[in-house]
Order: structure tokens, then sequence, then C-alpha cells
């Protein structure tokens, strides 16, 4: 059965690029929101395999959903990845302290995401 | 790891096609973005940018460094992350901060208007063959070429596992092969096994004796592999050293990846990359075709449908061939291909037409305008490409001839003026130096006066062989005529050509020539040196700089050489300006002031049109202008008052008056074009176009 993963973020055409190259390249089956709280909603509802998040939106940002992501128990197990235009090092570290599978930069090359994903969560293809 | 491409390389190009469908359907929210970039640039400018308006601006870059990378356009991140760490920075901003703002969002609206480079900021030279699934151009503009083929090996050597690490991402990303090397003995094994067609080398690797070893056994290799140079250290004397070993580029660390891989790609456009056509139609059906026929053929096809975007696709592509609709929405091919051929740059490119109309009217306007060739439309493989063939063919012949010089085969000043524009192009990008100097040999016509000119002809040969053995590759080493010799050396200061140049004046002398009774004497040039950007910003800036210098070496003794500015002399007579900025918007102005500055123009600004009138046509002028960028709307004497001015004066003949109209109102642009102007442009306009319009008039 394919993986199940749900790809949030604010930015329309990020992701739809990213869905795209999610669905095209690794052949997921993608669910989008497009924002934290509505990732909060469709994480319980739809128990996706991983969670492809961006770090900066508006309102609930990408790291207080993840800490609201793990306080649910329905969906504290989730592994979650960060995507990220920060590059500060000191960032990056604040990210790992969340307890994620993986931070990865952003712009992405889209022919890569997928495979970059996989590899934050240690899936084979 | 994982298979991320089930379907293979289709899979890839049809994820291409849909990403080029998203930037289409994005392209201008996200270009609206860099307007709210520009807008505070221009708020900093006038010291009107609130906390809150910086805090906007520094997200407006964000998410633009971290989106348009993923549509293929790399360097647009690049220039958004150093908006955003400006606009981040601590302290308040001034104006230097303001200007480069303003210059960083010029560059990112430039970037984005190009063509995203490949599918996904891959492959550069990917040819194109058609795949069934590839989607039809619609509404992007320029559709991305399909990646095919296997891309150039890169040779990455360097002890610091994380910099090879994020290098040969950087590398992956563009479509390259990155071969990684941590030891010397490692990058000497790669060099062997993998046949890198080109490396980027840390001259520390393994101590600094194997590093510079290393790049000698580089540049031996046959085929030599170019290389750029990595370096923590940036001793004088480390640039001398790694020219001398033929070394590309020197960039100190720690560098981002993207920039040193910035200055990897020229290396790998090579001779050997097959040739490119532009195509230009509005007709999707028949850029298609165009595509499939000439892709098929080997050749690199861009393809470009809305021939308003057709300037930026031109400079951004530099095709060797451009094939041309005739008749296309807003834009006449014919008229295209007349202004095409105005640029003295693109004055040899050839241009092949596309035509429904094969009458004989119509092929007389095609050829008057300054065509090659024309294929009649609907277009037959087998003819177009034959056609095309035979363009690439003649003009590479052609080239050839006339861009070397038959007596020393070095480039002609025709030749090597392409060359060093490329140079001054790279050098302005990658915020390099480009060293260019001017040398003269020293009584020279004494020579020829004693020995004959065979005699004469037998000393430039062994001077140019001398230059040739003693400049790397890369550089330009060309003879503009006579006895006088140009070159151009990127990424180099002036004291280090000063110094590179000496060097070979100091062999010159060691040389022992002949006079027909056998009697044994010696040359010597002068030479002068001037630099990019400290000396001009264009060629032709730089080589009035490096031959005064050259003549201050004449005087000052011959057998010498010296800096530009080495005692440098004042003008006399009338303050002249390229362009004169009449503009009452004090931002625009200094916007427009600082665009055409930064391009080595000389510009002067004033607010109204009266001082505009004094300073150009009063009695006594106090300023020459070659070109004059007028607004219309202007308080107290408007553009057309001063326009006609200027006009009864008679100025308008040398000066060259560009309108800078609000609306398109066709009588008023008429009514300003009979009076005298040479051009206009509507406001609100691109920098890229009004800059391109500028070149013009001042040619």
């Amino acid at each position: 059965m394919a993986r199940k993963i749900l790809l949030v973020d604010d930015e329309d055409d990020i992701r739809e690029v990213a869905q795209l190259s999610l669905e095209m390249t690794a052949g997921w089956d993608v669910a989008v929101a497009r924002s934290g709280p509505e990732a909060l909603a469709m994480a319980a509802a739809e128990r996706p395999d991983a969670i492809l998040m961006d770090v900066m939106m508006p309102g609930m940002d990408g790291p207080t959903a993840v800490r609201r992501l793990r306080e649910d128990p329905a969906t504290a197990d989730i592994p979650v990845v960060l995507l990220t235009a920060k590059t500060q090092a000191a960032d990056r570290r604040r990210f790992d302290e969340l307890g994620v599978a993986g931070v990865l930069g952003k712009p992405f090359d889209p022919m890569e995401l997928a495979a970059q994903v996989a590899g934050a969560l240690g899936w084979d293809a | 790891m994982t298979d991320p491409a089930p379907g293979g390389s289709s899979a890839a190009s049809r994820l291409a096609g849909a990403v080029a469908g998203v930037w289409a359907r994005f392209r201008e929210p996200v270009l609206a973005r860099v307007d709210r970039l520009e807008q505070a640039a221009l708020a900093l400018l006038e010291r009107r940018l609130d906390d809150d308006a910086r805090r906007a601006a520094e997200r407006e870059a964000h998410k633009l460094a971290g989106s348009v990378g993923t549509f293929g356009f790399g360097e647009g991140s690049r220039l958004a992350r150093e908006a955003e760490q400006l606009l981040a920075g601590p302290g308040a901003l001034g104006q230097a901060e303001a200007l480069r703002l303003a210059d960083l969002a010029v560059a990112l609206r430039r970037e984005l208007s190009a063509e995203p480079a490949g599918a996904a900021a891959a492959s550069p030279e990917a040819a194109s063959p058609p795949s069934p699934e590839s989607p039809a151009v619609s509404g992007d503009p320029v559709a991305p070429p399909a990646e095919d083929g296997p891309g150039p090996v890169l040779l990455i050597a360097d002890a610091d596992r994380e910099v090879t690490e994020r290098l040969a991402m950087e590398a992956a990303g563009r479509g390259m092969r990155p071969v990684v090397a941590h030891t010397a003995a490692d990058a000497r094994a790669a060099l062997a096994a993998a046949r890198p067609d080109a490396a980027l080398l840390d001259l520390s690797l393994g101590g600094e004796e194997d590093g510079l070893a290393l790049l000698r056994a580089l540049a031996e290799a046959d085929p030599p592999v170019p290389a750029v140079v990595l370096t923590r250290r940036d001793a004088f004397l480390d640039r001398v050293e790694v020219a001398r070993l033929g070394g590309r580029g020197f960039l100190r660390k720690p560098v981002p990846p993207a920039r040193a891989l910035d200055a990897v790609q020229p290396l790998l456009r090579t001779a050997d990359q097959p040739p490119t056509v532009l195509a230009v139609d509005d007709d999707a059906a028949v850029l298609q075709a165009v595509r499939a026929v000439l892709g098929a053929r080997g050749m690199r096809v861009r393809l470009l449908n809305d021939p308003r975007r057709f300037w930026e696709a031109l400079e951004a592509v530099v095709p060797d061939v451009l094939l041309l609709d005739v008749q296309m929405p807003h834009v006449d091919g014919v008229e295209l291909c007349r202004v095409v051929r105005n640029d003295p740059r693109w004055r040899t490119l050839p241009i092949v037409f596309l035509t429904a109309q094969v009458d004989s009217a119509s092929v007389q306007r095609v050829f008057d305008a300054g065509a090659d060739d024309f294929v009649a439309k609907p277009v037959l493989g087998p003819e177009l490409a034959a056609r095309i063939a035979n363009r690439l063919e003649r003009v590479q012949l052609q080239r050839r001839l006339a861009e070397a010089d038959p007596l020393t085969g070095l480039a002609n000043r025709r030749g090597s003026e392409t060359a060093l524009e490329r140079l001054l192009a790279l050098a302005a990008r990658q915020g390099e130096p480009l060293a260019v100097a001017v040398l003269d040999l020293d009584g020279f016509k004494q020579v020829n006066d004693r020995c004959g000119h065979a005699g004469g002809d037998e000393v430039l040969v062994r001077v140019a062989r001398l230059l040739q053995k003693r400049f790397r590759a890369e550089d330009v080493v060309a003879r503009w005529g006579g006895e006088e010799f140009v070159v151009g050396m990127f990424g180099m200061e002036k004291v280090e050509g000063v110094q590179r140049l000496a060097e070979s004046l100091e062999a010159l002398r060691e040389e022992t020539f002949r006079e027909p009774d056998g009697g044994p004497f010696h040359v010597t040039f002068s030479g002068g040196v001037a630099e990019f950007p400290a000396d001009g910003r264009d060629l032709h800036a730089l080589y009035r700089a490096a031959d005064r210098a050259m003549y201050q070496a004449k005087e000052a003794g011959r057998d010498r050489v010296l800096p530009a500015g080495w005692n440098p002399e004042r003008g006399e007579g009338p303050a002249s300006v390229d362009v004169l900025v009449v503009e009452d918007d004090a931002a625009l102005a200094r916007l427009l002031q600082h665009a055409l500055e930064t391009r080595g123009y000389s510009v002067r600004w004033v607010d109204h049109g009266e001082e505009a009138v004094r300073l150009l046509g009063g009695a006594l002028p106090e300023l020459r202008a070659r070109a004059v960028l007028l607004d219309v709307d202007l308080p107290g004497m408007d553009g057309h008052a001063v326009l006609r001015h200027l006009a009864q004066a008679g100025l308008t003949e040398r000066t060259r008056v560009i309108m800078l109209t609000v609306r398109s109102h066709e009588a008023e642009v008429v009514r300003a074009l009979e009076t005298g102007a040479f051009d206009h442009v509507q406001k609100p306009f691109s920098v890229p176009v009004l800059l391109q319009r500028v070149r013009r008039a001042l040619r």
C-alpha cells in the first residue's frame, strides 16, 4: 500500500510543487494542509505515515504545531520532517530539539525532495 | 536508499513539465514579491522604511529565497537570501544598503524573467529530444528543456567532508555528476578513473605542496581539466601561482556552495557544446515541431512563445542561431530582426525566418531586414535541419576567419572583444576582478627599418608566442593591430595583472633577435593595466584606461608596465556624461542613476526641465550628454517643451533623447518622435528593459 504523507505549507506554489514532486517521483499518497491548526486536525483524522511541514507559517508556526502533535496521543508517534529556508545553525539546532526526524532546506529540488524525505525517515523505496 | 523516479526519465520530464506549469501560474505573484522588495529599497533610499516595513520586506525576501530555487532559479534564491540577510542584519540600514537592496531586487527581477535553468536547476546542456508526454508550451513562456543524458563530471577535492557534501549536493542539483576526494591521492585516482570535466579544489589539500602539484596534474591532463581553486588563504602570490598553473578561478573560503558552483559552471561551456537554437514563435505547435526536428539532431533548442520577452531570452540563452516567426502578436518578427542586427553584439548571429508567405516581396522584406535565410511553413523537418546546420557551419567558418589574426594566430580585435565581454560579464556576475592590459612594442618602427617587414613580422610572431605561453588558456590574448597586444586576465586585480605582464616583459628581454646581418638585438614593450570595476565597467573604458597607462609608461621611458590611474591627469573642457536623467521623482531617478552607474555609464541627474535646458543648451553649455532620459510629466517646463528646446538648439542630432511617458497616448509619442526624440519608454518600466534601450541609444 502506498505511503501516506501529510504536507503542510501555507505557500500555494511551493505546496503544489512539493505535492507533485512527492506524488510523481515517489508515488506517495499526499494529503495537504495550509496551516498549523489544519495540520493538527488532518493528522488526527488521516493518520499519515509521516508529516512534511514548513517552519514559517502565519499564526501557528511549524515548531508550535510539532509540539501540539506530540501532546496529542493520537498523533504523538507520527514522524515529522521540517522544511525551512532558515540557514542559521542555531535555528537548525532548535528544530532538532523538537525531536523531528529531519530538517530539509528550502529551496528544494523537486527531483530530489522525495528521496530526501525518505532518507530522513529511514524509509526504503 | 530509494528510487525517487520509478518511471525513469519520462517521469522526471513529466515532473519538470508540471513544475513549469506551476511556475507559469505563480510567476506573477512571485514577481509581486520582488516589486515589494523594490518598493522597500526605494523607501530605504528615502529613509522612510520603518521597522514594520523592514520586517515585512525581510519576510518577502525569505519567502523568495526559500521558493524560487525550487523552480530552477538557483541564482534567484541566492539573491533573495542576500536581501534577506541584509534586511535581517542588526542596526540601521544606510544608503549603501539601500542601493545594494535595489540592485538585488533588479537582479532578482531579471533572473525571474529569464528561463529557469532546466528542469529544477538541472543539466544546463541538456539537449531536448521531444518526449511524447511533454506538455504543450501553453501558458509557460519559455518551455523548460527536458532532462536527458548524463551531466558533466565535477571533481570535488577537499579534506573537509562537510564542505564536499554540500558542494556535491549543489553540483548534483545542477545536473552535474560530482566525484568527491578527501585526499590528494584520492583526487589523483579520481582524475584517472572518472575523467572529470572540471574540478573544484582546495589548495591546502594534503599540504600546500600537494595542492599545487594536483593543480598542475589537472592542467597537464589530456584534455586539461579546468579547475576553480578554494582556499582559506588569499595571499597575492597564491593567485599568481594558481594562475600560472592554469587555475581558472580563485575563491576564498568559506564560500557558499552556490557561488562555488557558479564559478565552475562557465568552465563547462566548452566548444564541444551542442549549438543552441532560440526559436521564437507564438504558435506552440510550431515550436514543438521545431524542437522535435532540431533536438533529434543533437541541437539544444530553447523555445519562446511570447515575443515580448525576446530580449530577456536572447540575453539569457545566447543562441548560435535565431529562428524567428514573421508574424506574431505584439511584435513584428521582421522589425525584431532589424533591431537585432543593429546591436553590434548580435550582428553576426545567424537569423532564419519561418514564414508562411513566400512571395518575392515578403521574402525580399525579410532579407532586407538582415535575415540570413528563411524556411517556409509548414515546417518540413529535413529542410529546416539542413538550413540550420548550413547556417551554423558558415558562421563557425566565418568566425574562425574573422576572429583570428592571420600573422600570429592570436585572436584579433574583433574576436577578442567577444571573449573579453564574456569575461567582463562573468566578473560582474561573480564579483571578481578582471585585469585588462594593453601593451605596445617599443621602437617597433626601427625594427622594421633595420630588419625589413619580414623581420618585424618575426618579432610579432615571437612576442605572440611568448604571451600565449605565459598566460593561461582562459586569459584572452589578442593582437589588436600593428604592434599592439591586449590581454584580459579573469580574477586578477590590477596589481596582479601588472606583475604578470611585467614577468612577460622580463622574459621578452631575455629573448635575442637577429638582424639580417646577424647582429643581435632585444625587444621590449610598454604596458598599462586597468582593472574591472575600479577603472571602468565596460571594455571600452577599461581599454582606454589601460591605453592611457601604457602611454604614460612610454613617456616615463618605455620598457615598463604601469597601472591605470598612475599619476592621473585631468581633462579639460565642458563636463560630459553618458546619460542625463531628467526626472522629478527623486527615488526613481536615484534608482535609475544607480542602475546606470553600476553598468559603467556616467550619469547626471536634474529634477526639472529648465535646468536640463540650461545645462545642455545654454549659450555656453556646461554639459554634454550622449543620451537623455526625459520624463514627460515634469513640473514647470514639461518633457515635450524640453525636447523642443533641445531640438531647436540642434542637440537632438548628437544627444539621443529617450522620453519616459506615462500613458501610451500614441499621438503624444508620435509628436515626440517627430520632434526629434530617439525613443520612448512607457512607465512603469522594468529597469532591464530601460537599460537595453539606453544601450541602444548610446550606440
